[in-house]
């Protein structure tokens, strides 16, 4: 009996995970996400149309200032917090909890959701482009384009699950990665070398020398210290959304 | 206070929560059994806050919350034996009905999530929409589907809150039955309203909340009938109120008459000879009335009297 409930428990990750995709695209900000992630492609194309033969300028601009700046961050974020932030406010979030499944696996199903989701758009868009401009250059374009969708996967992965354990803390959690993002990210991580060990760009950056060295200047983690450090913070951000879904409380009612 | 003789599968001991200085549910005790109980109260007395403790989404403050023998709070395991009907409406608009009932039928762990699902939809009477998203139902179809969430797993407990919200009256009569079937089949069920006769159809037993205590336990009849014997207070104003005072103090089902300046203001016990009282006192006295009308009729009046006794 007990055996079978742990094999009833396991099934319901693809439930939860299928519904929340479909909550999650079903949402009208999502079509201006996809209009966002098809700016890569585009700019990619209108190189293609140039004959651009070098990696750095499509690099610096369409990875560097739009990719790994806006529409990863933006895309992670906005799914990581809105996961468990949309269901807590709109109070369906009971619907989920009232069941016997152990939260870690509620956790585990919601950031399977939001990192697809966030990888889907963000990760494809820079694939598309990556082949559309970088692939013809050569073997280092190829590198280089593989580079980047790696630095995208990495950097979904780290916004996603942060902001959703955020999301579990507060109602302000996209206001909080907004910020993070500008504010953080944006402008300190720029001005203060030594805060590289806690910037998700970083990380992502980081994680892109491990198959090519992008022309960006300001990378400073090694492969190997960027994948440990984003492990760190994925499992660390996880195990605190387990540990405050243990300790949820539906805030009271009017009664 | 203990309502059932046999161990209760609901049961709070001196259970009390508050937020801050604000004292949501003070210090109460009760222990139910299989049937129906109503619980009921005005708004704001602790009845969601009670039913939150209940369903495992709220830590009592103090005391002791105990489902089937277990605490609710931090244990998703009981949820195998709860069933719950949050009051809030919404529900996953852009599942169907049936996606909805299967997916908590998955979540539940059922070998056969789709039958269950099915026949959970037609215990609610619910299978022509099944097929629609959630999101096209009207606010009586969506309570429904909740209710069929909630039974899907044939669960020992069932807790509602305020679960005819919305339905039409043919809707909450069929509500009310299946209620009644379920707790005739053994099951516990308590439900929140702060509507008298909702709780007078279908509740045997009630628990009556009001500021967040225990008011009154036990059978409806008995707490009904210290609810109609309370003393009415009606003010009535006419054209000479003092004149009808006078003829009004005289009759021996009123035992208080007050001017104010809204009117005659007269207290009673026998509601019914009252009204009956009035047309003749009028004649008799000479005067014409222009306005009659009862101060306390509102629930949370009658729960205040119940409090006081």
């Amino acid at each position: 009996m007990k055996g079978s409930t742990q094999v009833a428990s396991i099934n319901a990750i693809p439930e939860i995970v299928r519904v929340t995709l479909r909550q999650l695209m079903g949402r009208r900000r999502t079509i201006w996400l996809l209009l966002l992630a098809a700016l890569p492609v585009i700019l990619a194309l209108l190189f293609r149309a140039a004959s651009q033969t070098e990696i750095e300028p499509f690099t610096r601009i369409v990875f560097d200032t739009i990719a790994i700046t806006i529409l990863m961050p933006l895309v992670a974020i906005l799914f990581g917090s809105g996961a468990f932030g949309a269901e807590i406010d709109d109070g369906t979030i009971v619907y989920l909890l009232a069941k016997p499944v152990p939260r870690w696996m509620v956790v585990l199903a919601k950031a399977v959701a939001v990192i697809t989701v966030s990888i889907a758009l963000s990760g494809t868009s820079m694939a598309l482009a990556g082949a559309i401009e970088l692939a013809p250059l050569g073997q280092d374009g190829v590198k280089a384009a593989e580079a980047q969708v790696l630095a995208i996967v990495v950097g979904s992965v780290c916004y996603a699950s942060l902001f959703l354990a955020v999301s579990l803390f507060t109602r302000r959690a996209l206001v909080i990665g907004v910020g993070y993002m500008l504010v953080w990210e944006g402008a300190l991580s720029f001005m203060l070398p030594g805060i590289a060990n806690l910037s998700i760009r970083q990380y992502a950056l980081g994680a892109a020398n491990a198959i090519y060295t992008l022309p960006v200047q300001e990378s400073r983690l090694s492969a190997d210290t960027a994948f440990i450090l984003s492990g760190v913070l994925v499992a660390a951000s996880l195990s605190l959304a387990v540990w405050r879904l243990m300790r949820f409380e539906l805030p009271g009612g009017s009664d | 206070m203990t309502i059932e003789a046999t161990p209760p599968a609901i049961e709070l001991r001196h259970v009390a929560r508050w937020y801050g200085n604000v004292v949501a549910v003070n210090d109460v005790s009760f222990g139910l059994g299989p049937g129906v109980t109503g619980l009921l109260g005005p708004n704001g007395a602790g009845k969601t806050t009670l039913l939150h403790m209940l369903a495992g989404f709220l830590a009592p403050s103090a005391g002791e919350v105990l489902i089937l023998g277990r605490h609710p709070h931090r244990d998703p395991g009981v949820y195998r034996q709860i069933g719950l009907v949050p009051e809030r409406e919404a529900v996953y608009p852009f599942l169907t009905g049936l996606d909805y009932v299967r997916f908590n039928a998955r979540l539940q762990g059922l070998p056969d999530a789709n039958r269950a699902a099915l026949e959970a939809i037609r215990r609610v009477d619910l299978e022509d929409a099944m097929n629609r998203a959630i999101g096209t139902y009207s606010k009586g179809m969506r309570q429904r589907v909740k209710v069929a969430g909630a039974l899907v797993h044939d669960p020992q407990v069932l807790l509602l809150d305020e679960p005819f919200n919305g339905m039409d009256p043919r809707q909450r009569i069929a509500m009310m039955d299946l209620l009644g079937q379920l707790a005739d089949q053994g099951r516990t069920i308590l439900f929140s309203s702060h509507i008298l006769e909702e709780v007078e159809r279908v509740g045997t037993q009630i628990l009556v909340m009001v500021a967040g205590r225990l008011a009154a336990s036990g059978d409806f009849h008995a707490i009904r009938a210290l609810m109609t014997d309370r003393p009415h207070m009606i003010t009535i104003r006419s054209s000479d109120d003092r004149k009808l005072a006078t003829v009004l103090m005289a009759d021996p089902a009123v035992f208080a008459v007050e001017l104010t300046p809204a009117g005659c203001s007269v207290q009673t016990a026998q509601l019914g000879a009252f009204r009956r009282l009035i047309a003749g006192a009028s004649r008799a006295a000479g005067v014409r009335i222009t306005d009659v009308f009862s101060e306390d009729e509102s629930l949370e009046k009658v729960f205040e009297y119940l409090v006081r006794r």
